[in-house]
């Protein structure tokens, strides 16, 4: 909310730093967002045409003589044309600045002129909110007064944030409110009391018919006599510094009532209504009513409109219809000023896709008696401007007290943790407005001011008394925490995934959990490409490697998302790999894929102390020949292998990717290894080389040497492998280093060669093994 | 006799010129192998000992022995003068140490995750867990259970997606506080990390997708001061001792008292100018102030609704967004840098 503090000053005494009373705003819950200040103006003063003739050697300018009181007159040449005798405006003397300008004496076809007579455009205002030509005043302004004093000119403007518990506080007279309390000064709020009459209108003065529970209170007023014309410049320059756009004195009474007292008004053109009363009501489904922004808009009966008995005037709370609008030809109007429930407002606002001040205050669920005051002040208004007011009528429910709300001493130190006196407590509800009673010495019963619909519980009223003494006034303690039983497993565990992988010299990436493809929907994505929740990491992965021109190690943990019978399934996914330039090797051979199952095991090793175990198998997206599946005690954890090139090509991979996928909820617990001492007698190796079937997994082999030479072996690894032409179709030579070695004594050669036999007659049997050493 | 020993000293002057000829040790070698190894011509002469009086013998053989060490000294330092000849070549290398290095790969992990890391540091520190839980998550737990019902026009602010009419992508860690409530019994002590979406426009302070920091503590006596104890000292944990924190009172359903809290801007050192700036400092806005979340006093709804009686029990609770706090650690310009994750942004940052 804009907020001219020349307004504010009007209920409050203040500092004179606009600066300090934005923070002193901010220490009670409103930010200021900016603080607009204006432009220096110095020199402009009130004047009046007294004299206005055609210039004698140029058609298109004219010559003022301009009373600007004390009996000085002003000679003024000007070119404008909105200037008539008689009319009072604001006059830039010698010496005045303007923005970028200084008057000068000058002389214009021969006539000095002494000054010149301005637009609100000159005076820093938006100049197409206003008359085109010179800026209109009204004749009673006194003659020769410093315009920037007299319209506060040179206030500067708070954008000031409000939350949505304090719609009370959207309003100039809410937070002159806040200050005062905060300030320990007083609240210059004149008596508002509506000066209506009760007298016999000369038209009809409506019955207000309240069918929708949605509105709990509707003031009306007949105001006759009124004629549609710019309102006073005073008012306009207000309106204009709060941010509102002055339209005529009707819509420009109601907005500045609103900005002052946070009351929305809506006013009726009085002949538009038909069959003499208003009805709050549903609208009827498929119900059009064109609104005062000339839009035709077709109603559900979630909206609720103020009808007469043919048709729908008016929007409650969001916007007018155009049926009624005033205009020219007004001269009665019917002054609304009505509380609604405030969801029903937003939902309406919402579905329309509509939003008006009037709405950004009635969504909020303004306090039904502030109808009373807007209508008061609209009428008092509205009487300065020569209307005649009859009597105005609320319907709907009363007015109520709040209940008294409990408050113990006792529960504002326990919450605070700063130790109050029931007297200072007092003291701040007090400056609220809050009626605060001593029921017991250590208790309070408090009654909320009317305007307060927030404070309902003891801890809101806590919430007051430490925003008027200062949150900063609360000491700082460190808590000593009791013991509990509450576990970290979970962020631990992936916390030292994230520490091992970088330390295997991975690189965290975050990518986004939206995407183009996947099984759960968003029902209401922001793009298409964000219309499912992923259902894997692989495909942000590949997207980030893609993107990147060098080759990149890199790793994600995250949540993935699947549609099953049970409904979602969230799982935690870590993925890890590289992208790397292809090697050339012959199509059996991948070190690439080596390097990466090397990574996996040591990760896993790392994180669960067990050793990983890998076998072949399939996975959509990955290369049908260079997948492995990855299991830790038979458990299966994850897999890893070279991504599908034709995936990378239709993914503009540059180069061979190489991914990991892990199930990080399948990861046991970290088991503590035990340490074997090692045999103190030497050890000794020989390699055996053997031709087997292409399809013998190396680790089956490695397996087979252990089996055969049960505790003799220490070590069994397959450490080479090769296939061509001289091996033979099918087939290929694996060499192995077998590591022989004894616990109780030196192993003697002999011994050693009864093993090797005994292991190639294995070798021969289980895998048809051709050996070759 | 004297044949003899004109054949040694043939024998040694052709050894001392190939040993001066030799200018590597493999030279020397077979130099060394020629003369004096075992079939050389030294052994030739030796041989012909035999053919002496026995005599002249002894006298043969001294001279012989003579020679021969004669001929290992000379040997000894032709290999030392060869070897200082190959340490002064070696020592006259000399590089350009400021050449730029060979690195090898290293890891990093993301600054976001070493902010979370960082933060839950100084809270276990200080005896709370660190608890996660889903992203798609019930309106129960995201509103309604935290004091924001249906119709409640806080709910705007958390502007969702959400994948059935009950189930969303948490807007805010804020549903951990619920679950783990639910669980278990006061004291409660967590704080939550997590992953949270919003339907916000993504420009250079927003992402629709981001990390929130919630803390939850509650147990019998827990006030605002030790809020106001605890998040300055994370401020100071993340940012360095001189920081301060800054408590305004604001508006959450969840809590009450509610309070925004702010830290001192770490790029201007809550100046709000910058020497290089003459608008003022770009991180805080000129504010000298970084907003880092909200906070409060748990609701005493909420505590009803996990069945905690509120005059017995109090808490705390807030939720600082990540990157937001990054941007301030880091001194990152363009919160979007965080999901793209670029190779430079990454390096530099770890
Ligand atoms: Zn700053």
């Amino acid at each position: 909310m804009r907020v001219p503090v020349s307004w504010l000053r009007e209920f409050v005494t203040l500092p004179p730093d606009a600066q300090t009373i934005a923070d002193r705003l901010a220490t009670l819950g409103f930010p200021v967002a900016e603080i607009e200040r204006r432009p220096t103006i110095t020199g402009v003063i009130t004047g009046r045409i007294a004299d206005l003739q055609k210039h004698p050697n140029a058609d298109r300018l004219q010559v003022a003589q301009v009373d600007v009181g004390d009996d000085a007159w002003l000679t003024i040449a000007t070119a404008a044309t909105n200037v008539a005798a008689g009319q009072t405006i604001a006059v830039a003397t010698i010496g005045a600045q303007l923005p970028g300008l200084t008057i000068a004496p000058r002389t214009m076809r021969g006539v000095a002129s002494q000054g010149m007579m301005i637009s609100a455009e000159e005076l820093a205002l938006p100049g197409d909110w206003f008359e085109d030509g010179i800026m209109q005043l009204e004749s009673s302004c006194a003659l020769g007064a410093d315009v920037v004093d007299l319209f506060g000119l040179d206030t500067a403007v708070l954008d000031v944030e409000i939350t949505t518990n304090r719609p009370d506080a959207m309003s100039i007279i809410g937070l002159a409110r806040e200050l005062a309390a905060s300030y320990g000064s007083g609240l210059r709020l004149p008596e508002i009391v509506n000066p209506g009459r009760a007298a016999e209108p000369p038209g009809e003065e409506p019955d207000v018919l309240i069918e929708s529970h949605d509105c709990y209170r509707f003031v009306s007023q007949r105001i006759d006599g009124v004629g549609v014309a710019p309102a006073p410049a005073w008012m306009r320059v207000r309106l204009a510094l709060s941010g509102q756009r002055p339209i005529n004195n009707l819509v420009d009474v109601s907005n500045y009532v609103m900005l002052e007292t946070g009351q929305p008004l809506h006013f009726y053109d009085a002949r538009a209504i038909r069959g003499g009363r208003l009805i709050v009501r549903s609208a009827h489904d498929g119900e059009q009513i064109v609104t005062l922004d000339g839009v035709t808009r077709t109603l559900s009966s979630a909206a609720l409109v103020v009808a007469d008995d043919e048709r729908a005037l008016c929007l409650a709370g969001l916007m007018g219809g155009a049926v009624s609008e005033v205009g020219p030809a007004t001269t009665a109007i019917v002054l609304e000023a009505a509380n609604f429930n405030g969801a029903r407002v937003r939902r309406m606002s919402n579905a329309l896709a509509l939003r008006t001040e009037a709405s950004a205050r009635h969504e909020k669920s303004l306090a039904p008696a502030l109808t009373d005051l807007g209508a008061a002040r609209a009428a008092a208004l509205l009487r300065d401007l020569g209307a005649t007011l009859y009597e105005p009528h609320a319907f709907g429910g009363p007015v109520t007290r709040a209940a008294a709300i409990a408050l113990k001493v006792a529960d504002v130190q326990r919450l605070l943790g700063m130790s109050l006196h029931a007297q200072q407590i007092e003291r701040h509800l007090a400056a609220l407005g809050c009626e605060v009673e001593r029921v017991e010495p250590e208790v309070l019963a408090v009654t909320p001011p009317a305007w307060r619909r927030d404070l309902t519980i003891a801890a809101d009223l806590i919430e007051e008394v430490a925003r008027i003494e200062g949150y900063e006034r609360i000491p700082l303690v460190v808590p000593s925490v009791a013991p509990h039983e509450i576990s970290s497993a979970a962020f631990a565990l992936e916390s030292r995934i994230a520490r091992a992988l970088e330390g295997l010299g991975y690189r965290e990436i975050i990518t986004q959990s939206l995407r183009g493809a996947g099984s759960v929907e968003v029902r209401n994505p922001l793009s298409d490409e964000q219309r499912f929740l992923r259902d894997s990491l692989v495909p942000g992965i590949i997207e980030y490697l893609a993107e990147n021109a060098s080759p990149a190690r890199i790793f994600e943990t995250g949540e993935v998302f699947r549609d099953e019978q049970s409904g979602l399934v969230e799982q935690s996914l870590l993925t890890f790999g590289f992208s790397a330039d292809p090697l050339d090797e012959p199509p059996w051979r991948d070190s690439h894929f080596l390097a990466l199952k090397g990574d996996c095991e040591q990760l896993l090793r790392k994180i669960t102390g067990r050793d990983a175990e890998m076998k072949r198998t399939t996975q959509s997206g990955f290369h049908p020949g260079k997948t492995a599946l990855v299991t830790l005690d038979e458990r299966e954890v994850g897999h890893l292998g070279r991504i599908d090139p034709r995936l990378a090509k239709a993914s503009d991979l540059q180069r061979p990717a190489y991914l990991c996928v892990v199930k990080i909820a399948s990861l046991r617990a970290y088991e503590t290894p035990r340490y074997r001492v090692p045999s103190k007698y030497p050890s000794t190796y020989c390699d055996v080389a053997l031709v087997v079937d292409i399809d013998v997994a190396a680790r089956d082999v490695e397996r087979a040497i252990v089996a055969a030479l049960g505790s003799l072996c220490t070590g069994a690894t397959v450490f080479d492998e090769y296939r061509g032409p001289q091996i033979g179709q099918g087939r290929k030579s694996l060499a192995a280093r077998v590591t022989l070695q004894r616990f109780d004594a030196t192993i003697t050669d002999e011994e050693a060669d009864a093993a090797v036999s005994l292991l190639l007659d294995a070798l021969r049997n289980e895998f048809g093994a051709e050996i070759r050493t | 006799m004297t044949e003899l020993a004109s054949r040694l000293d043939d024998v040694a002057q052709r050894f001392a010129a190939a040993v001066d000829r030799a200018n590597d040790e493999q030279a020397l070698e077979s130099v060394r192998v020629a003369y004096l190894g075992r079939n050389g011509e030294v052994t030739t002469v030796r041989r012909a000992i035999g053919t002496l009086p026995h005599t002249e013998r002894p006298e043969a053989g001294k001279v012989i022995n003579d020679a021969v060490a004669a001929m290992e000294r000379r040997l000894q330092a032709a290999y030392e003068q060869l070897e200082s000849r190959r340490f002064d070549a070696e020592l006259a290398a000399s590089i350009d140490v400021t050449f730029p290095s060979i690195r090898r790969p290293v890891g990093s992990i993301h600054p976001v995750r070493r902010i979370i890391d960082d933060s839950c540091a100084y809270f276990m520190r200080h005896g709370f867990a660190v608890v996660t839980g889903p992203e798609a998550e019930p309106d129960y737990y995201n509103f309604d259970a935290l004091n924001i019902p249906s119709d409640h026009p806080a709910r705007e602010g958390f502007d969702s997606f959400w994948i059935s009419d009950t189930l969303l992508l948490r807007p805010h860690t804020s549903p951990m506080q619920i679950r783990t409530m639910q669980e278990h019994r006061p004291p409660i002590a967590i704080v939550a990390p997590g992953k949270c979406f919003r339907r916000d426009a993504v420009d250079a302070r927003h992402l629709f997708q981001f990390h929130q920091f919630e803390g939850l503590l509650v147990a019998e006596g827990i006030h605002f001061g030790h809020l106001k104890g605890m998040l300055t000292g994370l401020c100071r944990e993340l940012f360095g001792e001189q920081q301060n924190v800054r408590f305004r009172p604001s508006y959450f359903p969840f809590t009450e008292p509610s309070a925004e809290v702010d830290t001192t801007c770490p790029k201007c050192k809550g100046t709000g100018s910058l020497e290089s700036s003459p608008v003022g400092c770009n991180m805080c806005g000129g504010s000298g102030w970084i907003e880092l979340g909200g906070s409060g006093m748990v609701h005493p709804n909420v505590l009803r609704e996990v069945g905690y009686d509120p005059d017995r029990y109090s808490g705390w609770a807030f939720g600082f967004g990540v990157e937001r706090l990054g941007l301030a650690r880091y001194e990152v310009d363009d919160i979007r840098r965080f999901v793209k994750s670029d190779p430079d942004f990454l390096a530099q940052l770890s």
